[in-house]
Order: C-alpha cells, then structure tokens, then sequence
C-alpha cells in the first residue's frame, strides 16, 4: 500500500472511531448501540480483495482496541479475521452486485460479533457471553446494512486515491478489478 | 492465481493473527498489563478533547430536536424532580443528627465511613461503549485522583468500581456487568452473600445465601466492608426483588435489582476516594 493509501485509512479509521464514539452511542434500541468497526474489513475485503481486509481490519480493530473496555487486542484479531473471511469468501460473486454490500455488512457484522463475544468468553470476560444476543444481532444486521453505504464511500476514497482500478495490495498475475 | 500470491496473502493473515493474540497475551497478562494500559492512556490523552469538541457540537443540535419533541414529558419529569428534591433536602435535615451520631460512633471504632471520605465528583461522557460490557466512562481520571479500584456512587446507590484510569477520563465497570462481584449484608446483618452482575441485564443475583435465611422483598443489601473488600461498608447495593428455595439446592435463589438506578443513563457520579487495605 502507498503512504497515501495508509493516510487515508487512518483518516477513514479516525473519523469512524469519532463517529462511533459520539453520534453512535447515542442511537440506543433495547440498550445496543450500532457497530461501525465491523464495516471497514467488509468494504476493504470487498474492494481490494482479502488480505487487504485482513490488514485493515487488523489497524482498525486496533484504533478501535484503543477507546473499547474489552480485551486490547481482541477487535483487531476478530477484525483480520473477518476482513479476511469476507475478501475470500466474496472470491467468486460478481463484487458489482448491488446487494452485495448490504448482504456481506448484515452477515459478516453479525457473524464478528459473535466470534467477539466468544473470543472474549474464552479469554475470561465472560460478561461478554451474557448479552442479549437478540437484540444485539437485530440492531447491528439492520444498522450495517445501513451504515454500509456511506463507509464504502469512505473506504473506496481511502483505498483507490486516483480513481484508478489497481489492487493495492501487488497483484501480479490476477485480472485489473473493474473497479 | 499464482501460488507466491496466495502464500503470501496466508502469510499475512498469519502474521496478523500471531500479532493480535500476542496484543491480547500481553494485556491480560498482569505482569505486563501496564504496557497496554500506558498505550491507551496516551491514546485517550489524545481522544478524549476531540471526542468532546464534537459532542460539544453535536449536543446543542441534538438536544434541540429531542427537547422540542419531548416538551411535555420533559417539563412533567423537570416538576417531579423538584419535588423529589424538596422530599430529600427535608429528609436530609431529619437525617443530620443520626448521620453525626454514626460518624462519631465509626470514628471511634476507626470504621471508614462513607460520609466521611473524599469523594470526586466527575460527569458521565459515555456509556456501555461496547455492546458486550456495562461500563461508564467518566471525566476525571488520575489527574483529579481518580485511580483503579476506587468505588463510585450515584444515583442512590453504588454504581461500580474504577477498572481503567487514564490522565483524563477513566472506566468505571458498573455494578450489573458479568464480571462485577459485590460483598453485600443486609442493615442487620443476618443476609450475607455476593451481588453478581448478570451483563447489561437491569437485574442481578444474590449468591452464597444459605437456605432457610430469612430474606424479604424489598430489603436493602449494603457492602459489606469485610476484611479485604473492594468497598467501604454501608453502601447501598441492591434490593432484594424475588426469591426462592429450590429443593436440594446449596443457596438461595434470589434475585435483585440495583440501587442506582442504571435503567437511564448516568448523568454525574461520585468516585469515592478510598482503597481496600490489603
């Protein structure tokens, strides 16, 4: 990646961690609050294939590690996981698909958070298990499918700086993506 | 796609992976848990003025919408308030007498009282940051002497302890999330147990009570203050809402809810600046 690409994803990773940490909080259903970290490894997994995912979800989830009250650490694992799991996963489907982006932010949102909330189980937080798992799972499939749209803009600005179609990540050998 | 290609990209995801558990080693490592509580203290150092420049500007405007939606129950609830206000300042003259008995009695016992510690008094800025803990984060931090395993009132009752304290803010783990553990008595004394929290679940269980204690609906559970608790004695904890006794089971089933009221968010707590005796 470029050093203008890295300066835009941790301009992108701020102003997420600012929206999140103020207007966010605020949007409370049933005591949960949406989740905006989730969506930045599924956009860039989604754009520029999985192991940029994987990297973004890793510096995201940690900036986001930096201001959370779980485990320092936990959101950047589940984080690289997820953008990883996404780009993978996403391999084979048409990544111009319009329902694309709604259907992997919903599932891929949920799927981290339950992997968070087990992980943290396993590391001995085991509040984190004693959620309400609906209400949490409702809040964010439906605040993600949402919340997607802009962040992909964002994300998009961030990765491709030129407008161009290059991966960022070399990518010898594999097609020029059509975006 | 090339096979250099695809070990590389497992190779990173690899690396990253190896990163993060280490991250996460070293912080719940309490050897080495400083490392990661010095690099968020910074980072929140950094945060939290830009974190309240825009809550600063957004408040106004959000307050505007929700003030001209909510008008009438806002002025109802300003009333009630007020009336409550006047009810406690006549119970707190009645109050003063017995208030100065108790403290001379636990001063010449060298009993920590809770009227009679510092306390600080910080605002509340945000709440549950997390959808898997019930924590508050507060305004002071270390610099106003706010320090890790401090207890915090409000709201009528206690409502948690200090888990991480920065330059400026701090986490307060509040008294209804999974990982909290409260020593608790009844006024006179013969309920003793530990008050669990349950998550971000408005109740909580009573613990350790053996069967056949007399309990009632309604009664108030304190900290207990034993030798090496986390808290002063005589702060109201929770009240006793439900219970029962299962046949054969080793305790009480009993339910409670907390004193402070944590249904609605934290507006100002009090830290109280006391440290268990080791």
């Amino acid at each position: 990646m470029s050093g203008r690409v890295l300066l835009r994803l941790a301009l992108v990773t701020l102003v997420l961690l600012v929206i999140q940490s103020t207007l966010m909080l605020s949007i409370r259903i049933r005591g949960v609050h949406p989740d905006l970290l989730w969506l930045v490894p599924i956009t860039a997994a989604i754009l520029d294939g999985p192991e940029t995912g994987a990297i973004a979800g890793f510096w995201s989830g940690l900036a986001f590690d930096l201001i959370l009250p779980t485990p320092f650490g936990l959101s950047a694992l589940v984080g690289c996981i997820l953008g990883y799991a996404v780009g993978s996963a996403t391999k084979a489907v048409d990544r111009e698909a319009t329902w694309l982006m709604p259907v992997a932010a919903v599932i891929g949102s949920v799927a981290a958070d339950m992997l968070f909330a087990v992980l943290g189980g396993i590391f001995g937080q085991r509040q984190m298990v004693q959620i309400d798992f609906v209400a949490v799972v409702a809040v964010v499939a439906v605040s993600s499918a949402l919340l997607v749209i802009p962040v992909n803009w964002a994300m998009r600005w961030a990765l491709f700086p030129d407008g161009t179609s290059r991966s960022l990540v070399s990518a010898h050998g594999t097609r020029s993506r059509p975006w | 796609m090339p096979r250099s290609r695809r070990s590389r990209r497992t190779l990173t995801v690899i690396v990253l992976v190896v990163a993060s558990l280490t991250i996460i080693s070293i912080d719940l490592n309490g050897r080495t848990h400083s490392l990661t509580s010095g690099v968020k203290s910074v980072a929140n150092s950094i945060f939290s003025p830009l974190r309240g420049a825009v809550v600063d500007i957004l408040s106004p405007i959000g307050n505007f919408f929700a003030g001209s939606l909510h008008y009438g129950s806002l002025q109802t609830e300003n009333e009630k308030l007020q009336a409550t206000i006047g009810r406690l300042r006549a119970e707190q003259t009645e109050k003063g007498f017995e208030n100065a008995q108790l403290r001379n009695l636990t001063a010449l016992e060298h009993l920590p009282y809770l009227q009679s510690l510092p306390t600080v008094t910080a605002q509340a800025v945000d709440q549950n940051s997390s959808n898997f803990t019930s924590t508050v984060t507060i305004n002071k931090g270390r610099g106003a002497g706010v320090d890790v395993g401090m207890p915090v009132v409000a709201a009528g009752g206690l409502a948690g302890l200090v888990i991480q304290s920065f330059h400026n803010s701090a986490v307060v783990q509040l008294v209804n999330d999974g990982q909290s553990r409260v020593g608790v008595t009844s006024a006179d004394g013969v309920v003793t147990g530990t008050v669990d929290g349950q998550g971000t679940d408005a109740t909580m269980t009573l613990d350790q009570v053996t069967p056949r204690t007399p309990v009632h609906k309604g009664e108030v559970m304190f900290t207990s203050g034993l030798d090496a608790s986390a808290y002063p004695p005589g702060i109201p904890v929770a009240r006793i809402v439900a219970f029962h006794t299962t046949p054969g089971a080793v305790q009480e089933t009993i339910t409670v809810a907390p004193e402070a009221d944590l249904s609605r968010p934290l507006a100002y707590v009090d830290v109280v600046q006391w440290e268990p005796t080791p």
